[in-house]
């Protein structure tokens, strides 16, 4: 008997660990956008949770009106829409830095009050607000999510251990950890070898020898900011497939990510992603002792004792700009 | 080729430079020497576009180069390595000088550039994949010239290469700047603490104090004057 209480816990456990693991890999992909904008621009934009939000609604849209289910069917299409999730997202980005934050940062920022970061943490908080009741306005309160049969059906790990211990994967989570997982491989590459990424992290090392070499600096920051919106954008339009949403969604979020980031060493890429996925871990396993409302509260817990106890994250870089 | 007139220039409308008035030959070597303080890297500053002009002009090749963007100035031509080196510092050392070669000239020269490049600064070659935060002073001086060099400049702009080095190294950046320069008669512009030296490489060189050219001339002409002596070469 007491075997299997045993076996039982085990199960809960590995259950939990594999939750944990799926939530994490979409964390993880939501704090590499913002990550990559704090990176490269050392902004704290208050508005990338509402920037999530509205990758959401964009994959719900593409999926439900623009004819992306339609074409692609309930399986496939969630995905598809969570990938052109992706350009538009960019876009808005692209045009909220233009008409926006440049104006209060960059080297417009030299001088000012803070270096500018109260102007950037003032205006990015205004653009919260206004998205939030903006889709309020335009999208309503009720809760929605994208449909897929695949939220509702799972692949069976074992059974393991004499027929006692069977782990479910959700379909839907399953995949959509793959295509987050897949994301980040392909942006890590962007990064590290591509013209564009290399002239990013120059821009992010020392913005004034970067202008020395001939990079547009306000450019890097334009496309950095852009970049880091539509891949929070995708990450959100991931969770879209098995998690309703609402205009508020984002503030939910927002803590996931700073968290994420913070336990990544600010700034780090790669290190974003194994905080969002360590947190997606802590908040699954942490059901098994705590009751559900109080998850979000581990995570706080965790983001405090970090800052606490190592303020330069687990996986921060090894050389600092200077 | 380059062509300062009456430049005048500071920081939140208060003037470091007055008046300045600076010309660089294609192909000469010209230095600028002046105590702390003097305005050289704000002359550097202004050149490159990251310090805004009162009044004055600087052309470049017949260029209006106070109508170009600061980031367009290195596509025309101009190397700047900044002063303290300003390296990338999670770049490695490959990396840095790839981005020195992030105009079109750099691009279309780059494998011959880095063979020369590596020919001089042998351990480069060597520390290629390092991030160059992890290298010595020294070294980083070696990565900031490098990365000048990939650009495929048509002027080099060099500030203060020798500053918090140790004499031996110090000597020996010198030392390759010489060699560079014989071997490539590449136009340089240099900002040097090392006065007699400075003066000594370069075909003509102007003294900067508090934010005005107070003398200019060749090396004999420079030695020859009774403050240069007393201010620069404690003779
Ligand atoms: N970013 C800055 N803001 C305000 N003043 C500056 C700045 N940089 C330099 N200065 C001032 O300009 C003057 C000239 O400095 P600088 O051009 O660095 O001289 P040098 O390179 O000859 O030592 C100095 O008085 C210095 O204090
Ligand atoms: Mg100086």
């Amino acid at each position: 008997m007491a075997v299997v209480t045993g076996l039982i816990m085990l199960e809960n456990i590995l259950q939990s660990l594999a939750a944990g693991l799926l939530i994490g890999a979409i964390y993880g992909l939501m704090c590499v956008g913002l990550a990559l904008i704090f990176g490269v621009m050392r902004v704290i934009n208050f508005a990338q949770g509402d920037f999530m939000m509205l990758g959401m609604y964009a994959a719900y849209y593409a999926f439900a009106l623009f004819g992306v289910q339609a074409l692609f069917g309930s399986t496939i299409g969630p995905y598809v829409a969570a990938l052109l999730a992706a350009p538009l997202l960019f876009a808005v980005g692209y045009g909220v830095h233009w008409a926006l934050v440049s104006r209060v940062t960059g080297t417009r920022t030299a001088g000012l009050d803070g270096d500018g970061h109260y102007a950037q943490l003032i205006l990015t908080l205004g653009t919260a607000l206004i998205l939030q009741n903006g889709a309020m306005i335009v999208f309503g309160s009720y809760p929605v999510s994208v449909q897929t049969p695949l939220s509702v059906s799972a692949w069976e790990v074992g059974p393991l251990w004499d027929d006692y211990v069977s782990v479910f994967v959700n379909k839907a989570r399953g995949i959509a950890a793959l295509v987050s997982v897949a994301t980040i491989l392909l942006l890590a590459r962007l990064i590290a070898s591509s013209r564009l990424g290399k002239a990013l992290r120059a821009s992010a090392d020392n913005p004034e020898a970067a202008t020395y070499m001939g990079i547009d600096v306000q450019r890097s920051h334009r496309v950095a900011f852009a970049l880091g919106t539509a891949i929070t954008a995708v990450a959100g339009a991931l969770l879209a497939t098995n998690y309703p949403f609402h205009p508020y969604v984002g503030l939910e979020y927002v803590i996931v990510m700073y968290a994420g980031v913070v336990m990544g060493g600010m700034g780090s890429i790669l290190g974003a992603f194994w905080g969002g996925m360590t947190i997606g871990v802590v908040q699954q396993m942490s059901t098994l002792i705590l009751p559900t409302q109080l998850q979000n509260t581990a995570i706080f817990v965790i983001f405090l004792l970090i800052v606490f106890l190592r303020p330069q994250g687990f996986f921060g870089r090894v050389v600092e700009r200077t | 080729m380059l062509r300062i007139a009456q430049l005048s220039a500071g920081y939140s409308g208060v003037p470091v430079l007055h008046d300045v008035s600076i010309e660089v030959e294609e192909g000469r070597f010209v230095a600028i020497v002046g105590p702390n303080g003097a305005g050289k890297t704000t002359l550097f500053k202004t050149i490159s576009g990251t310090v805004a002009p009162m009044a004055g002009a600087i052309t470049f090749g017949g260029v209006d180069l106070l109508a170009v963007p600061a980031h367009r100035r290195p596509h025309l031509g101009i190397a700047h390595v900044p002063e303290g080196r300003q390296v990338f510092p999670s770049l490695t050392v490959m990396e840095n000088l790839e981005m020195g070669a992030y105009t079109e000239a750099g691009r279309i020269a780059w494998a011959e550039t880095l063979e020369r490049i590596l020919e001089w600064f042998p351990v480069l070659g060597e520390r290629r994949g390092q991030p160059a935060g992890t290298l010595s002073g020294g070294e980083q001086q070696m990565v900031a010239i490098g990365r000048g060099l990939a650009s495929a400049p048509k002027l080099l702009m060099l500030d203060e290469p020798s500053m918090g080095l140790a004499p031996a190294i110090a000597d020996f950046i010198f030392e390759r700047l010489i060699e560079i320069r014989r071997q490539s008669r590449l136009t340089i512009l240099l900002v040097e603490q090392r006065v007699a030296e400075a003066l000594e490489s370069a075909d003509h060189s102007y003294v900067l104090e508090a934010g005005r050219v107070v003398l200019e001339g060749d090396n004999q002409e420079l030695r020859a004057d009774d403050r240069v002596r007393q201010a620069y070469l404690g003779m």
